[in-house]
């Protein structure tokens, strides 16, 4: 055992305010040498502004940082790099144009005597980080033809680069697949081995309580408990987080299903997917579980009519539905709800009623004018039901936490009166409260007649959630099971193509 | 995907020399030796702008002032030969170029430091300098018999028979070549271009590099002035107006993507030529002058479609068959 007399970083009562929020009031955080700490709490709790105060991109108001008992000033994203503090964020900062060498070695060129940039030698170390990483990625390959979980690896290539002493994991596992994410972990074991400190941000808690050593948890913008992971357990880190506790994560009505009310049969698209077949009942709640990438959004975007199918049918009421665009499946009471919500669920500079009016701004307007009241109160109506936090009917969607988010987008869809939901990862990278609200939420709306497709990553939530799962593998469909009648072995045999 | 970024330029070298092959067959005169030649001089400036102009394009911006700065230098140095005849030519090329870099920098602050947006700035820019033209020289021309026999000499030499201004364009091309695919420079403009909030987490200043990035625009801007001054023999208010469009264009018949952070310097320069074969070769098959700018729109029209179909993602293969 080595004896550290100082913590590898410690903050002290940092504090940093935003007009009218107080993101981080007086939070105290240190971080072991060679340790995995996770750092958790509900969305808007105050995680991201902590990261972004190490990596320099925020200065604290009040408070100082240490690194190895040295009082340090972070001015800006150079200087945190320059103190050995490398941050792997959720969203993209990576250059998807650019090779995967030059991603890793960004801002940090080899360069020769002549002060030219040195190909070959970064070629070389590149060969020998992704080696030493156990991970197949040529050095010549774009980003943008790299899986989520190759991206990973090579942000982790680039900390790696920087010889950093800290890495920061932001919600490093949200779109990995099982495999992928076991991989992930060996490859974060090897880093603490290798003398580093791992802050590790995640909403999963089952995998906070296995991979990592201690915890601090932060709501509204305070600290609540740091300790050690050996001392709690998962039903009281989510107390921690949520300040109450939520009894039932998964709280599934028992509604009686009914007949058969949607199918599909056969669907074939070239490269994509093939022999698809299934069917889904009145106040069903289908399950679609597989690995990111194994076709699952690819068939419900090819449904929803954002894109074609080469072969097949889907059947909808016994009748044959001709779905050739979104606005046809809408039509019919078909709805899907991206996995991107950021992206391709809503609009952030429009107002959060705008946002739950855009897709039936048809219907509540005459002679091409709109009916501003129909507009509101349709909003309203969802605003209660869903229990989406709006400050006022004109604020801007994207200044919504992750959940209200998610919320505005699901309101948004159920003002098309829809009889099939198609949910794309509908709780991913959202805080507990608001996805066990999303899935109390999916039980009345089963309740009250509609039936649920619902793509997912996360296992329990399958289990918990859904009637029958369909497992896919490669574009194909591996099986339809029970849910009532088979075990997460099972799936996840079947998901990895056993 | 290199072969794919490879591709995209070899289509456009095809359709340059098959461009080329057509025009030598309806008239055999485009062909001969002298007259391709001249061709390429008279787009070597157009060369350089549009590589001048990559640089800004590839941080998701465009320099719109480039013709009016070029119009600028040019004018104000000529107007110093005529007072000043005894002085040599390399003084006024690189005043001319000095002239020029100042008003990039002037358009980089502006964008930089008071946060005007690029189009704004540099359109305000391109009146104002072409404005300052008229007020330096009284709304007067420099004629030819006016300028000293140094200042338009340098121009008529030739090397292996091709022009000063070709070999000047050869040149801009290698260290451009060199300057973004072996300097951490030009690496990290496509960085900050590819991905601008990316880029401010690994450390590079966008400020410092907008400013820079303008001011090497202006550089060249200014270079032009002294050569499209000395090759026509006339400073006049009007040189060079509407060439910024002209530039533009070649940047993205080029490949060179609006969207930032996308673009090769040969294919740049593939571009430019492309645009300049066009320029030549419609006068030299008698193609009657109302036809020209529709021909020459269409064609670029075409290569852009071109280079969003080979630049198209297609969907990821799932299922092997």
């Amino acid at each position: 055992m080595v004896v550290c007399l100082f913590m590898k970083l410690e903050l002290k009562k940092i504090s940093k305010f935003f007009p009218g929020i107080k993101a981080l009031q007086s939070v105290d955080f240190s971080l072991k040498q060679n340790s995995i700490h996770a750092l958790l709490g509900e969305n808007g709790a105050g995680k991201s502004t902590l990261v972004k105060i190490l990596c320099g991109v925020y200065q604290p108001d009040e408070g100082s940082i240490h690194l190895d008992g040295q009082k340090e000033v972070i001015q800006d994203p150079t200087a945190s790099l320059n103190l050995g503090i490398s941050a792997i964020h959720q969203e993209s900062v990576m250059f998807d144009e650019l090779s995967v060498m030059e991603n890793i070695f960004i801002g940090n060129h080899i360069t020769k005597s002549n002060r030219l940039v040195d190909w070959t030698s970064m070629e070389k170390k590149t060969i020998e980080l992704l080696g030493n990483l156990e991970a197949d990625i040529k050095p010549e390959e774009k980003i943008k033809d790299l899986s989520i979980a190759q991206r990973h690896i090579v942000q982790i290539s680039r900390s790696l680069v920087h010889d950093a002493d800290i890495v920061i994991m932001d919600e490093p596992t949200a779109s990995l697949s099982q495999k992928e994410i076991d991989e992930l972990y060996v490859i974060i074991r090897n880093l603490k081995k290798q003398n580093k400190s791992i802050i590790f941000i995640s909403h999963k808690l089952d995998e906070v309580l296995e991979i990592c050593d201690e915890f601090t948890v932060l709501r509204d913008g305070e600290l609540i408990k740091t300790d050690l992971i050996s001392n709690t357990n998962k039903d009281q880190l989510v107390t921690y987080m949520a300040g109450r506790e939520i009894s039932q994560i998964f709280p599934k009505k028992h509604v009686k299903i009914e007949d058969e009310i949607f199918s599909v049969k056969n669907l074939y698209k070239k490269t994509q997917f093939k022999n698809i077949n299934f069917n889904l009942r009145k106040k069903e709640i289908l399950g679609f579980y597989g690995l990111v990438g194994s076709g699952r959004t690819e068939v419900m975007k090819t449904i929803f009519g954002i894109n074609k199918f080469d072969e097949g049918e889907v059947n909808f009421k016994n009748k044959n539905l001709n779905i050739t665009k979104p606005k046809d499946a809408i039509k019919n009471g078909i709805v899907y709800l991206s996995e991107e919500r950021q992206n391709l669920g809503m609009t952030g500079l429009m107002s959060v009623k705008d946002n739950i009016n855009m897709a039936i701004m048809d219907k509540n307007s005459q002679y091409l004018i709109l009916d501003k009241l129909k507009d509101l109160q349709n909003a309203s109506e969802l605003q209660e039901k869903l229990n989406i936090k709006v400050s006022y009917w004109s604020q801007l969607a994207q200044s919504l936490s992750g959940g209200n988010q998610q919320k505005t987008v699901i309101a948004k869809w159920l003002s098309t009166k829809p009889e099939v939901l198609i949910l794309d990862e509908p709780t991913k990278g959202i805080d507990v409260r608001s996805k066990s609200a999303v899935h109390e939420f999916m039980g009345e709306l089963v309740d009250s007649g509609m039936s649920i497709i619902m793509i997912s990553s996360e296992l329990p939530e399958i289990l918990g959630m859904c009637d029958r799962v369909v497992v896919m593998y490669k574009g194909l469909i591996k099986n339809i099971l029970e849910v009532s009648n088979t075990s997460s072995e099972e799936i996840v045999k079947l998901a990895s193509g056993e | 995907m290199m072969n794919l970024i490879k591709n995209r330029d070899f289509i456009l070298f095809s359709i340059i020399i098959f461009g080329v092959i057509l025009v030598g067959i309806a008239n055999p005169y485009f062909v001969k030796p002298s007259s391709l030649s001249d061709v390429l001089t008279d787009t070597s400036i157009l060369i350089i702008l549009a590589l001048s102009q990559m640089i800004v394009i590839l941080i998701r911006a465009i320099d719109l002032s480039v013709a009016s700065n070029l119009a600028l230098s040019g004018m104000l140095i000529s107007l110093l030969s005529t007072v000043y005849p005894e002085l040599p030519v390399v003084f006024f090329i690189i005043l001319s170029c000095l002239i020029g870099t100042f008003l990039g920098v002037l358009n980089g602050v502006s964008i930089a430091i008071l946060k005007v947006p690029f189009i704004v700035t540099t359109l305000g820019t391109l009146s104002i300098y072409r404005g300052l033209i008229y007020f330096v020289s009284d709304g007067k021309q420099v004629y030819s018999h006016e300028f000293s026999e140094s200042f338009l000499a340098l121009i008529h030499y030739k090397f292996l028979s091709l022009s000063f201004l070709f070999w000047v364009a050869v040149f801009v091309f290698v260290v451009m070549y060199i300057l973004l695919n072996h300097t951490r420079f030009g690496r990290n403009l496509y960085s900050l271009g590819g991905n601008p909030d990316a880029a401010k987490y690994i450390g590079i200043n966008e400020n410092k590099y907008v400013i820079l990035a303008y001011s090497i625009s202006g550089f060249f801007a200014g270079l032009c002035g002294y050569l499209w001054v000395a090759r026509y023999s006339v400073a006049s208010t009007q040189i060079a107006i509407g060439f910024e469009l002209t530039v533009i264009s070649a940047c993205v018949v080029g490949g060179i993507s609006v969207m930032g952070g996308v673009g090769t310097v040969v294919g740049c320069t593939l571009g430019a030529l492309l645009i300049g074969l066009i320029r030549n070769a419609l006068p030299a098959v008698d193609i009657s002058q109302f036809w020209q700018l529709a021909i020459s729109g269409a064609i670029i029209l075409i290569a852009i479609i071109i280079n969003t179909k080979t630049e198209q993602r297609k969907d990821k293969t799932i299922m092997v068959e």
